[in-house]
């Protein structure tokens, strides 16, 4: 009775350890593509490839746990070269994380452009970060050096939100900077 | 009963949801849209056949006892290689259906045919069953999608359908109308067969 | 959380997001067992208890087994074969300790294993990320919602069957269509959380 159940379940594992290890590729690309590609379609422009299909992963460090922590790294390529990187970085707002996807020229350290991938801000008020007016008025910044709040067209009566994100384009700056020669492979 | 009339059953005397009354949850909760039953109905038939098939050609290796156990494992097993499916091949619908693909594992529909049916007849039968009350599950959720997205949203498979200005009856496509198209639907069908069965009674007299 | 937060919490488990009436879990047994009124306790009683203590296990299953052996993708089958077996248990403990309320229960319990929203609960309280209070509040709120749709559904559908019908709509049909208007009313709770 026992072992009819128990080699049931063996078969059962084995088939869909089997399972999981076939599909685990394209399952992260649909993943990806499905979920990321509007982001990052939103902040790249002018590219020949597949940024999800050439995405690259990088190991930046290890988080509180000890665990290594990776970064997803999304190029866009002509002629074979990467000429602009979109990745995600994240910062507190008003209310939580707010994750943004930021897109970035590597020759002339400019951003290409953001985009608000998740956040818990307030409706109406810190909400508003998602609207093209706020997100393109970070097209073609520089990222010499920190951006800040009056660099761009901050939200009134959402401060908190505002600084988050550009909070949020300055992380970026700093992962750029200590991982640019991983990111253009 | 010959292979077709396994086959056939399942889509009429005994379709779920409307005939046979089970599979309800996924049935009121995926229907808003033509497409998203269609996906529902195709992804319970892949388990329901699949299973069917297993617990028919296990049917003299499981003991009494333990079967129940045995045909959720059979089952749940399948439902995950399908969820593992979607989500690769599939992503946007995987999406759509969202929690109601895990759930596919305690649709009533499955271990119903299981165990009425799978766990005393042959395999070729089994898979003729499976097949006929899955495709007519798909019809049906299909078809009750259909009806929930021309009404509730204008479109049919995403298509619109209406001039612009046309207010469609969001009623249909959320939870309350769901019940009621569902409920509307079933007493249709039972007017209908009971014609049927009028009729037929008349024929034999 | 702060109580006021849990008040939130609870008040949109049982009302706003009623796990029957608006996320359509557990449907086949509420038109089963709700024509009357004393399968329709029986069934909730059994539902609340089985709904919190499988809303416990299995958010320890998950954190504890599932994710530190990677293998997040066997969710679906470890948490029905932890609910199959925490009834089969139930039913046994409580046969031998709680006789009046097993027979009370009676074929319920069983039942329950098939029962989606007991399942559906489960997955929810992980794919919400809830820590383990949250998932036994959770629970509880979304068993007590469920046994509160059954109830009124039952009280209604007692009364129905005193009203001449036609053949057509008898049975389940009705039984729908009711279910849809009790599901509209509950739909009126919407603006009660406010806000999001």
């Amino acid at each position: 009775m026992l072992v009819v159940l128990t080699v049931i379940c063996a078969v059962s594992g084995f088939s869909l350890a089997l399972v999981h290890d076939v599909t685990r590729e394209p399952i992260e690309y649909s993943r990806l593509k499905f979920v990321k590609e509007p982001a990052v379609k939103a902040v790249l422009s002018g590219y020949q490839n597949d940024p999800i299909k050439d995405r690259l992963v990088i190991p930046v460090g290890t988080d509180k746990k000890g665990k290594p922590v990776k970064l997803i790294v999304f190029p866009a390529k002509k002629d074979g070269k990467t000429f602009a990187v979109a990745f995600e970085s994240a910062a507190g707002g008003y209310h939580g994380d707010i994750g943004v996807m930021v897109g970035v020229d590597i020759n002339s350290k400019k951003l290409s452009g953001i985009s608000i991938v998740s956040h818990t801000e307030t409706p109406g008020l810190g909400a508003r970060i998602i609207e093209p007016n706020f997100t393109d008025s970070f097209k073609g910044k520089s990222l010499d050096k920190d951006l800040g709040v009056s660099d761009i067209s901050a939200l009134s009566g959402a401060t908190f939100s505002t600084k988050g994100v550009v909070t949020a384009v300055n992380k970026a700056r700093a992962t750029l900077d200590k991982y640019r020669d991983k990111m253009v492979q | 009963m010959s292979l077709a009339k396994e086959f056939t059953k399942g889509l009429w005397e005994i379709v779920p949801p409307f005939r046979l009354v089970l599979g309800l949850c996924p049935t009121l909760a995926v229907t808003t849209s033509a497409e998203n039953g269609m996906g529902m109905g195709l992804a319970t038939t892949f388990v329901l056949v699949c299973s069917n098939l297993l617990v028919s050609l296990l049917r003299k290796v499981i003991p009494s006892k333990v079967r129940i156990a045995a045909y959720v494992v059979i089952i749940a097993s399948f439902v995950v290689i399908v969820e593992l499916m979607m989500q690769a091949y599939v992503f946007p619908l995987y999406q759509a259906l969202g929690i109601f693909i895990p759930l596919i594992v305690v649709n009533c529909i499955i271990l119903g045919r299981a165990e009425a049916f799978a766990g005393k007849n042959s395999p070729l039968p089994s898979i003729a069953d499976g097949l006929g009350v899955g495709i007519g599950y798909t019809i049906s959720l299909t078809v009750l999608g259909a009806f929930r997205e021309i009404l509730g949203n204008g479109t049919i498979w995403s298509h619109g359908l209406f001039w612009d200005g046309f207010e469609p009856f969001t009623f249909m496509v959320r939870a309350p109308g769901a019940f009621v198209a569902l409920g509307c639907f079933l007493a249709m069908i039972n007017l209908v067969s009971a014609k049927l069965d009028d009729r037929k009674r008349r024929a034999q007299s | 959380m702060s109580f006021g937060d849990y008040m939130l919490f609870i008040v949109s488990a049982i009302l706003v997001n009623n796990i029957l009436l608006a996320k359509f879990l557990g449907n086949c047994p509420f038109l089963g067992v709700s024509k009357r009124m004393d399968t329709a306790t029986g069934m909730s009683m059994a539902v609340i208890f089985v709904m919190v203590m499988a809303g416990m296990i299995t958010w320890l299953v998950q954190y504890y087994i599932l994710v530190p052996l990677n293998i997040e993708y066997l969710q679906t089958i470890a948490f029905i074969l932890v609910i199959a077996a925490l009834v089969q248990l139930v039913e046994i403990v409580m046969a031998k300790s709680l006789p009046a309320l097993y027979r009370a229960l009676g074929i319920f319990l069983p039942l329950i294993t098939t029962n989606c929203a007991v399942l559906g609960v489960a997955i929810i309280n992980i794919n919400e990320e809830f820590d383990f209070v949250d998932t036994l509040v959770f629970s509880l709120a979304s068993a007590l919602g469920y046994s509160l749709a059954l109830i009124l559904f039952a009280g209604i559908r007692e009364r129905f069957m005193l009203i001449k019908m036609p053949k057509a709509f008898q049975g389940t049909s009705i039984g729908l269509v009711v279910a849809g208007f009790l599901a509209l009313a509950f739909s009126g709770f919407a603006g009660l959380v406010g806000g999001h």
